[in-house]
This record gives structure tokens, sequence and C-alpha cells, in this order.
């Protein structure tokens, strides 16, 4: 006669606690446990409340983005995600034609620069 | 991730306002005034003002930067210029008067429909709801601020229909 078949046992996932061990858990100096910290908080997010009201001030603007290796390409700015991982732009001028609407990766960008009125 | 990623956000502030050259892969570089560092993805936005040519913002990807270096500092000059690229085009100012007119009909009506509210900051001018939530001047949806989404998004509903009510 065979055994029978072992009863799965349901494993229960919490975040640990930060210890001594390197555990996984949260870590209290990490850089993004901010709450401890109110000025740190503080300075978060009022840098991060620039930064987004200044990337929706770029929408609908001629934007000129580089690329890595030298590689510059027009187009007009639409908008970026929050990380940002991808901008999104409209009439993108590629070497082989005009793309009505396009996403660029943050990772192939180095920097873009829109004219201020 | 580069040094300039690892730095805190105490860092970047320091660079706020200043004249700087930021030195890029591929030699690439920049210079301008420091309109601010993104928090999340450490990229600098610059403001550059050529003599001949128009103003310009330039948002240098985190990714990409390898130096910073402090040029110069901004004198109350150049601070009042940079505040101005982030004023609203379309702004209307308010007296005082009219502020705590707003302020006070505000906290009224938050008052007669039963949601707690406080005055906080120096001189009063901030309404903190529920110990969660803040409401700036001059007290429109878009000046409220909370850590909790759910509450942000009721209390800037509320907000809404309360303001469309009074025109």
């Amino acid at each position: 006669m065979t055994d029978p078949l072992p009863v799965p046992v349901p494993i229960l996932r919490l975040p640990r606690g930060p210890d001594i061990s390197g555990g996984r858990g949260f870590s209290r100096d990490s850089r993004r446990n901010s709450q401890h910290f109110p000025e740190l908080q503080a300075a978060r997010a009022a840098l991060r409340e620039r930064f987004l009201r200044l990337l929706s001030s770029a929408r609908g603007r001629p934007a000129r983005f580089w690329l890595w290796s030298g590689i510059a390409v027009d187009a007009e700015f639409g908008a970026a995600d929050a990380e940002p991982v991808a901008f999104q732009v409209d009439s993108l001028r590629t070497p082989l034609g005009v793309q009505g609407a396009a996403l660029l990766r943050c990772g192939d960008v180095l920097a873009f620069s829109i004219p201020l009125e | 991730m580069n040094d300039w990623q690892k730095k805190s956000p105490l860092d970047w502030e320091t660079y706020v306002n200043k004249l700087v050259k930021v030195i890029a892969v591929e030699k690439l570089q920049y210079e301008g005034w420091v309109l601010t560092v993104d928090p999340v993805s450490a990229s600098i936005v610059l403001a550059t003002f050529p003599e001949n040519e128009k103003a310009s913002i330039s948002f240098i990807m985190g990714h990409a930067v390898q130096e910073v270096e402090i040029l110069q500092e901004g004198d109350s000059h150049m601070k009042q210029r940079l505040a101005r690229i982030f004023a609203p085009e379309e702004s209307q100012a308010y007296s005082s008067e009219e502020l705590d007119k707003r302020k006070n009909a505000l906290k009224t009506w938050l008052e007669t429909n039963h949601i707690p509210v406080a005055e906080q900051g120096e001189l009063g001018t901030t309404l903190c709801v529920a110990g969660v939530l803040t409401i700036d001047p001059p007290y429109g949806p878009e000046q409220c601020s909370s850590s909790n989404e759910i509450i942000l998004s009721r209390v800037q509903g509320l907000l809404q229909g309360y303001l469309e009510k009074q025109h």
C-alpha cells in the first residue's frame, strides 16, 4: 500500500522587521524609509513636486531628445509615466520619416530639452 | 546605480537654484541653473538663459549623469527668475482677506458636514482634515495633499462639488 499524498501546507509570507541577520524586512536606514525623517520627506516632496510641474509644463512643446551614440531626434513632448520608464511623444522625426506617435524608453534617452516660451 | 543616483534628497536639494556644470555620459556637457532634481529618477532639470537665444529647460536623466559641479550660487534676482518658471500662466491673485474668507467658508462647510478640520501652520493658513490631509491656500482640489490617496481623492471630490455649488 502506498503512502497517502502529503497535504500541501499553505505558506504565509509576512514582511519581517529589521534584524541583525540581514533579513529582507524593511530597513530602518533605507533611503526609501523616510517616514522617520520628516525633513528628508519634505525635501523629497518639494523636489518631486517641482519635477512634476516642470514635466507637465513640457506637454505639447517641441523637444529635442539626445540618445546614445550622439543621436538627437526632435518630437513634440506628450507625457511621461511616474518612474519615468518611457516618454510619450508625438510627430517624432526619425531618419526614416515622421512617426505620428511614439514611446521613447528612458534608458535610451540621455537628456532632452524644451524651449521656455 | 551611479554615485549621483545614490545621493539623498537632502544632498540634491543643496544644488537647487545654483549654476552647475553637468557632465553626462558620452562627453555630453550641460550648464545651467538647477530647477530641481527628481528624487525618483535622480534626473536633473536645468534652466538656461543664453544671451542671443531663447531660454530653455533641459532634463538630464539620472542614469546618464556622471559629475555635477557647482559654478555659482544664485542671488535673489535669479531665484525669483527661476521661481517664475513654476508659476502657473493664468494664476489668480488673492488678497489675504479673500483667502481668509475662502478658508473660513470651507472650514464651516466641512464642519457642518461633520468632517474634522483644524487650522495648522504658523499663521493657521493651512487646513488639516482628520489629521491626514492638508489643504493650502487658495483651498481648491489642487491644493490638497495627503499620503493616503483614497482619502485624497475623496476629499478632492468633495471640494470640487463644494466649489461647483458655490458658482
